[in-house]
């Protein structure tokens, strides 16, 4: 029997740190249909009804509606040039050989030891004198840069991996530098690019500092993770509606996970094992 | 792994590049060039601001409109006298060196133990993941939810007729600290945990097994069979985590508890951000910054050498 009597302990402990994950999440998910008196009252209780007023209450309040416009467009944009960067870097550092090859590999992978949080000031002023100060459009410019040495090694190590006669072959082809890259590398190392398409969702979706400061609080603006926590002094925290719009910024990223759930452990993974 | 390879001044372990003696050095160099604009980024966006930060430390710049003056080494003096600054780096000091032990200890026994594949283990690498997908904002709102006066944690509390021990635990100078530390145990063990999973499923059922024959109980299995053939990932992780403790940290306490009461949970990542944009002591902020980078690798470079692959 593999599971004896002497895993009793271990399944415990194991459950009971599960529950501590789950039972504020369940208490969060039933307070978002509460009013304060019920969730003071019967914290664990079902709610009585399923209204939508803490929802839509949120929503209003936190101007949440174009705080998801917001997050959407400004991750969406950013995933975009992160590839449209990071793509064409791997694919040149992968072809080269030699030593600037390796060089410049060593440098973006020096960058996993930079730590973004610590540059947030001088990033500040960054976006001061370029002018982008309170736009989405400096941290469309930005997050990519956050996201290169990841991006840039996972990839290169995916292009490794592409047979030269490939190369070869679409050169006898008549196909350019461009056309290798674009129908021979790219098309092969998809599974790479869904690795950090994934993880930079993740990251870019939930990015919280960078988006306070440089975006700031105008609710045109602002994202979702800013705007959030605005519902904590804003209504004296009614609780109900802080759960709901919690919620709200959760469902997202809920669903991406529970539809990609192995691919994205996976991912997630594969960006500690790079590092 | 790969780590070895891409840490600076590393033994530098010979790196990976496709040079087979045999292999034919036709390929054409022209590409390099497209590694250009991805350089230029990370450049001006990353390694930019990290050289300011050294530059502003050397500036007197008491707010974003005042003039500048060049300081030189004043800040240092400034900062070492700042009591709030000496408190800033007990509350960072006990706050790795409690949650980064029990963070990775009970995430890799945790992890053990998934990858054992005990009943329920899917459904439980499920819920393992969950901390890893929420934003720190709304992670903070779930812990402001059960930790504020009339949250969950004191409701239950009175149910069970503990009431007397009811708490302002976010407001309160002893247990602030301690709040912030439960948050990064309580959504750090899980995600790891996975990681660690993942790693774990890697390792061949040979050397499970060759243990289990010779008589190992899983504890040893554990610890003197599995843990030394993925030390060097546990290195890695733990790096990850360390740097998210140490610069993540101003995030969590920005939006529970300001750093105070007083400066009883001021973390040095959020004295940096205090500093910067509250205070506008815009040199003394930085100076705590180049701090807070050099612990950073220092860190980095002790973490990889007590974790550096010894067999």
């Amino acid at each position: 029997m593999k599971f004896g009597r002497s895993w009793l302990p271990a399944h415990v402990l194991a459950w009971l740190y599960a529950a501590l994950l789950v039972v504020p999440l369940y208490y969060l998910l039933v307070s978002a249909f509460k009013t304060n008196d019920q969730i003071f009252g019967s914290p664990f209780a079902l709610p009585t009804s399923l209204s939508a007023h803490n929802f839509t209450e949120a929503f209003s309040s936190a101007d949440l509606g174009s705080a998801v416009v917001n997050s959407v467009l400004v991750t969406a944009l950013a995933l975009a040039l992160t590839l449209g960067l990071a793509i064409p870097a791997a694919f040149a550092i992968a072809r080269t050989e030699g030593r600037l090859g390796a060089f410049v590999e060593r440098v973006f992978s020096l960058g996993f030891l930079v730590p973004t949080f610590a540059a947030l000031f001088p990033t500040f002023l960054l976006a001061a004198a370029t002018g982008l100060f309170h736009t989405r459009a400096f941290m469309v410019l930005f997050l990519p840069a956050t996201a290169m040495p990841l991006s840039v090694v996972i990839l290169v190590q995916f292009m490794r991996t592409i047979p030269r006669e490939m190369e070869e072959a679409a050169r006898i082809d008549g196909a350019s530098t461009f056309g290798v890259l674009r129908h021979v590398y790219t098309p092969m190392c998809m599974p790479g690019i869904a690795t950090i398409l994934l993880l930079n969702f993740l990251t870019f979706w939930n990015e919280y500092l960078y988006s306070l400061v440089i975006i700031g609080p105008d609710p045109e603006q602002r994202t979702v993770q800013v705007a959030l926590p605005t519902l904590k002094s804003l209504t004296g925290t009614d609780y109900g509606i802080l759960t709901a719009g919690t919620v709200l910024t959760l469902v997202p990223v809920w669903a991406v996970y529970t539809v990609l759930q192995k691919r994205m452990q996976q991912a997630l993974v594969s960006g500690a094992v790079k590092m | 792994m790969t780590l070895l390879s891409s840490a600076p001044g590393g033994a530098s372990v010979a790196r990976k590049t496709p040079s087979a003696p045999a292999a034919p050095p036709r390929r054409k160099q022209g590409g390099v060039i497209l590694a250009v604009p991805a350089l230029v980024w990370y450049l001006v966006f990353m390694v930019g601001p990290l050289v300011a930060i050294f530059v502003i430390a050397a500036l007197h710049w008491p707010g974003m409109l005042q003039p500048v003056s060049f300081a030189g080494l004043q800040n240092v003096r400034t900062v070492l006298d700042d009591p709030v600054f000496m408190d800033a780096v007990t509350n960072t000091a006990v706050q790795l060196v409690v949650a980064l032990p029990l963070m990775i200890v009970g995430a890799y026994m945790l992890g053990y133990y998934v990858a054992q594949q005990p009943p329920g283990h899917r459904v439980l690498r499920y819920l393992l993941f969950i901390p890893g997908l929420i934003s720190t904002p709304a992670k903070a709102m779930v812990f402001y939810a059960v930790l504020s006066p009339d949250g969950l944690f004191n409701g239950v509390l009175d149910k069970v007729g503990l009431g007397s021990l009811a708490d302002a635990w976010l407001a309160s100078p002893s247990t602030a600290l301690a709040c912030l530390i439960v948050l990064d145990v309580w959504s750090g063990i899980g995600f790891t945990a996975v990681l660690f999973a993942a790693r774990l499923g890697s390792v061949p059922d040979e050397i499970g097994e060759a243990a289990q024959l010779d008589g190992a109980g899983h504890w040893r299995a554990m610890w003197r069979i599995h843990f030394p053939v993925i030390r060097d990932f546990v290195g890695v992780v733990t790096m990850l985590q360390f740097l998210w403790t140490l610069f993540g940290s101003a995030q969590n306490v920005l939006l529970l508890t300001q750093g105070g009461p007083g400066s009883s949970s001021t973390t040095l990542s959020f004295l940096v951000y205090q500093k910067a944009f509250i205070a506008a002591d815009l040199g003394y902020s930085q100076t705590v910054g180049v701090f807070l980078f050099l612990v950073g690798l220092a860190g980095l470079l002790t973490i990889r050498r007590v974790f550096r692959q010894n067999y």
